[in-house]
């Protein structure tokens, strides 16, 4: 059975254009991706129920293919990132967020040490991390890269490649953990909800790597409708996407995302990460 | 005048002066060492080592015990890898064969080749994916298009090389397509076939690597789960990649072949309707910058002027490729005899084809984050990576080439046999292979920029992330000038007595 629908999937990716009343979505890859097919086509099936269309989940690698396939019509729905999503609004006119985690409305990012820096949590980003080397996670990730480069730059008045000795990008918060626990680099930038989870599955050796500071909050994860699903799937069809998200409250679905239940949002929200991102030249 | 003679001897010639090709050849290998040598100094080679034992645990254990359970649909993903392999390489063949009849005439078509050549794969999927998103046609198009750069250009090498009386035969006035029906495929037929053989292999990797960018072939879950530590995940697909190469021999025998692309066809399943609107938009605007599109002179200097400065970035792709280049020569001299028949027993042979095997199908990209957590970050984790892939490629293929000879010395020790009797045979193709290699190498330092070297193919990736389509397609035109350039200067370097010894189906 599980072999039937998988290859249903792979079948169903390739013919992803052909028929036209499919409601597709895709999420960016930036949690535990494992058996990833498997639960969002969970989510596939629920979102099934309560739109009355049939409703596929697309598979995606990167961030930007995330935004591609949104921008291209090849998913309609989607789960971004912040800055991610204000690509996505921004290449897609009428394209609106329609939700958010009930934790992105104040989400942060922690940065860790690794022990040999000698370290240690502390109010502020200590002045002693000038000169160490540092990574972020996915360049266009709003909790790997954007907001921490920015809130680097207010503590600092510089950019991270004068402030380090040598700045990367891991593209991805579990590599950033792992490489900064194996002493590849002094410091990372990384999702707080990924450390935790990390954490608390004992995947984290913590006396090696640590939370040196947490960013204040701000607004990340969206989910991201484009303008013209009401004239595709009739009259209110947007309503009813935004209700069925925001009464999803099966643990099991929810933890896909990973969060406890999703929120109201809306485009407004996110125009501090917009002006972010603008300032530092990631949009234009 | 005899006491003459003998007063004034012929002056003896120096070390390694001198025009036999032994010594030719010397005098090129060491040049290159020694140009390496000098240049290793600006590489940024730091080495830092602090806990990396654990996670290394991690991936070895991962490699020991691979969890087969955890593989989602590994059956399909493992018959997309070969369909997309085999149809691109035939889509290559189609567009290519063509091109190869006209390399020799054409100059634009020796550059269209060039051009085409000189993207990574994986960049053209990137291309790709803008217009047709993740699909098949997007995967075909990415192997097809470079590969037919490549056998244009190996075809037409292949064809120039056959003898040429037949030819010469044939009464006056008939057609270039019966000349090349008659007088040339016969003769050329084995030499394309075997050719056409090692670039499938090829595409099998090439397929794989595409699952990088999301296309759902095996390269998918692979990076996925490397990236995410899951490495008994990973480990199980590398095994599966490893038993796919080693098996090749067997279903990839020629009576197979039309069952194959039959079933591989079928795999490949319906095609996305291609959306015109998007192909116009991406041709005509999203690759151009806005200012240029608008006319505006002032506008595009400032465009101009935002683009990261360049010299650095290519500064570190030519060290990074020369660097890669002699590693890659080094390690395959190291390696060759380990896989050869005329050396060991049967017990080290496996082992030796075994660890060929490992090192050329494992993605450089996860030999590279390998030596990035043993060693830090800085140039050397690429420089290793791409020498020990390339490296154990070449010595795949002159291992090959060897247990081809028969050796003519008997009752000569081993180290006696590879000194004085296979190694002056193999070297110049081996060297002959390193020039053709090098045009790769350089290409794949495109995709090690997650090391935060900061090559030319780092920016593309940046810019590809940002959606700047604009900045990366200016990057990706500057990276195939430059490809182009060291493809010409290796060409004029070869040494021209190897085009003769070398077998082009090794290339």
């Amino acid at each position: 059975m599980r072999w039937l629908a998988a290859s249903t999937v792979v079948l169903t990716l390739f013919a992803q254009s052909v028929a036209a009343d499919t409601f597709r979505f895709t999420a960016i890859p930036d949690e535990d991706q494992s058996r990833l097919v498997e639960r969002f086509s969970k989510v596939a099936d629920y979102l099934e129920e309560r739109l009355d269309v049939e409703v596929e989940y697309v598979p995606v690698k990167s961030y930007g293919a995330t935004v591609t396939a949104f921008r291209n019509d090849q998913v309609q729905l989607a789960w971004f990132g912040g800055l991610s999503g204000v690509q996505a609004r921004r290449l897609v006119p009428g394209s609106v967020a329609v939700a958010q985690g009930s934790e992105d409305a104040a989400f942060k990012s922690y940065f860790i040490a690794h022990r040999s820096t000698g370290l240690e949590q502390a109010e502020a980003l200590p002045a002693a991390i000038e000169g160490m080397s540092l990574t972020f996670g996915s360049r266009t990730s709003t909790s790997g890269r954007l907001m921490p480069e920015h809130f680097l730059r207010q503590r600092f008045g510089q950019a991270p490649d004068t402030l380090f000795s040598r700045v990367g990008f891991s593209g991805d918060h579990s590599r950033t953990i792992a490489l900064v626990e194996a002493g590849t680099w002094d410091l990372g930038a990384v999702n707080f909800s990924v450390w935790e989870a990390a954490v608390e599955d004992g995947r984290v050796d913590t006396d090696k790597v640590e939370v040196i500071w947490a960013t204040p909050p701000y607004p990340d994860y969206n989910w991201t409708l484009r303008g013209d699903v009401d004239e595709r799937f009739g009259e209110g069809f947007s309503d009813q996407v935004r209700t069925a998200l925001l009464e999803m409250d099966d643990p099991e679905l929810l933890a896909s995302f990973p969060r406890e239940g999703f929120i109201p949002a809306d485009n407004a929200l996110y125009v501090p990460i917009e002006g972010i991102a603008e300032e530092l030249g990631l949009l234009r | 005048m005899t006491l003459a003679d003998h007063r004034t001897p012929a002056p003896r010639p120096g070390w390694l002066a001198g025009q036999s090709t032994g010594v030719r050849l010397a005098r090129h290998t060491l040049t290159l060492v020694a140009l390496a040598v000098v240049l290793v100094p600006f590489a940024d080679l730091a080495v830092l080592t602090r806990d990396p034992w654990a996670e290394l645990a991690r991936m070895a254990k991962g490699l020991a015990w691979p969890a087969w359970g955890a593989m989602e649909s590994p059956l399909e993903a493992l018959g997309l890898t070969v369909a997309v392999a085999l149809w691109g390489t035939l889509g290559g063949i189609v567009l290519g064969f063509p091109l190869a009849l006209l390399f020799a005439r054409s100059r634009l078509i020796r550059a269209g080749c060039a051009f085409v050549r000189a993207i990574h794969e994986l960049f053209w999927a990137l291309l790709f994916l803008q217009v047709f998103g993740l699909s098949a046609a997007t995967a075909l198009m990415a192997l097809a298009i470079p590969y037919a750069g490549i056998f244009a250009k190996v075809f037409a090498e292949i064809l120039e090389q056959i003898p040429g009386a037949p030819r010469d035969a044939l009464p006056p006035g008939v057609s270039r397509l019966s000349r090349f029906v008659y007088a040339e495929l016969p003769l050329a037929w084995t030499r394309l076939a075997a050719y056409t053989r090692y670039r499938f292999e090829c595409a099998l990797r090439a397929s794989v690597l595409l699952g990088f960018v999301g296309l759902p072939t095996l390269g998918f879950q692979l990076e996925t789960a490397f990236r995410e530590g899951r490495y008994h995940e990973a480990g199980a697909l590398l095994w599966l990649f490893y038993l796919l190469i080693a098996s090749l021999p067997w279903w990839g025998h020629r009576r197979l072949m039309p069952l194959l692309v039959l079933g591989g066809a079928f795999l490949l399943g319906p095609w996305p309707a291609v959306d015109g609107g998007l192909l116009w938009r991406f041709v005509s605007q999203d690759i151009w910058p806005p200012a240029l599109l608008e006319g505006d002179w002032r506008g595009l200097i400032d465009w101009l002027a935002r683009i990261p400065d360049l010299a650095p970035a290519i500064g570190n792709t030519l060290l990074l490729g020369l660097l890669g280049s002699v590693g890659a020569l080094l390690v395959a001299l190291a390696l060759w005899p380990l896989a050869c028949r005329h050396f060991g027993n049967p017990v080290t042979r496996l082992v030796g084809r075994g660890l060929l095997l490992f090192l050329r199908s494992t993605p450089e990209l996860m030999l590279a984050f390998f030596f990035l957590l043993l060693l830090g970050p800085s140039l050397l984790p690429a420089w290793l990576a791409l020498a020990l892939h390339n490296g154990a490629l070449i010595a795949f293929l002159v291992a090959r080439h060897a247990d081809a000879i028969t050796p003519g010395m008997p009752g000569v020790n081993a180290p006696g046999r590879l000194a004085y009797e296979l190694l002056p045979r193999l070297y110049p193709g081996m060297l002959a292979l390193l020039y053709y290699r090098a045009e790769v190498i350089l290409r794949e330092t495109a995709i090690l920029g997650m090391l935060g070297v900061a090559t030319l193919g780092y920016y593309i990736d940046a810019n590809f992330e940002y959606l700047l389509f604009d900045v990366a397609f200016f990057l990706l035109l500057v990276t195939a000038a430059l490809n182009i350039a060291v493809d010409a200067l290796s060409r004029r370097l070869r040494p021209r007595e190897t085009a003769i010894i070398d077998d082009p189906c090794q290339r």
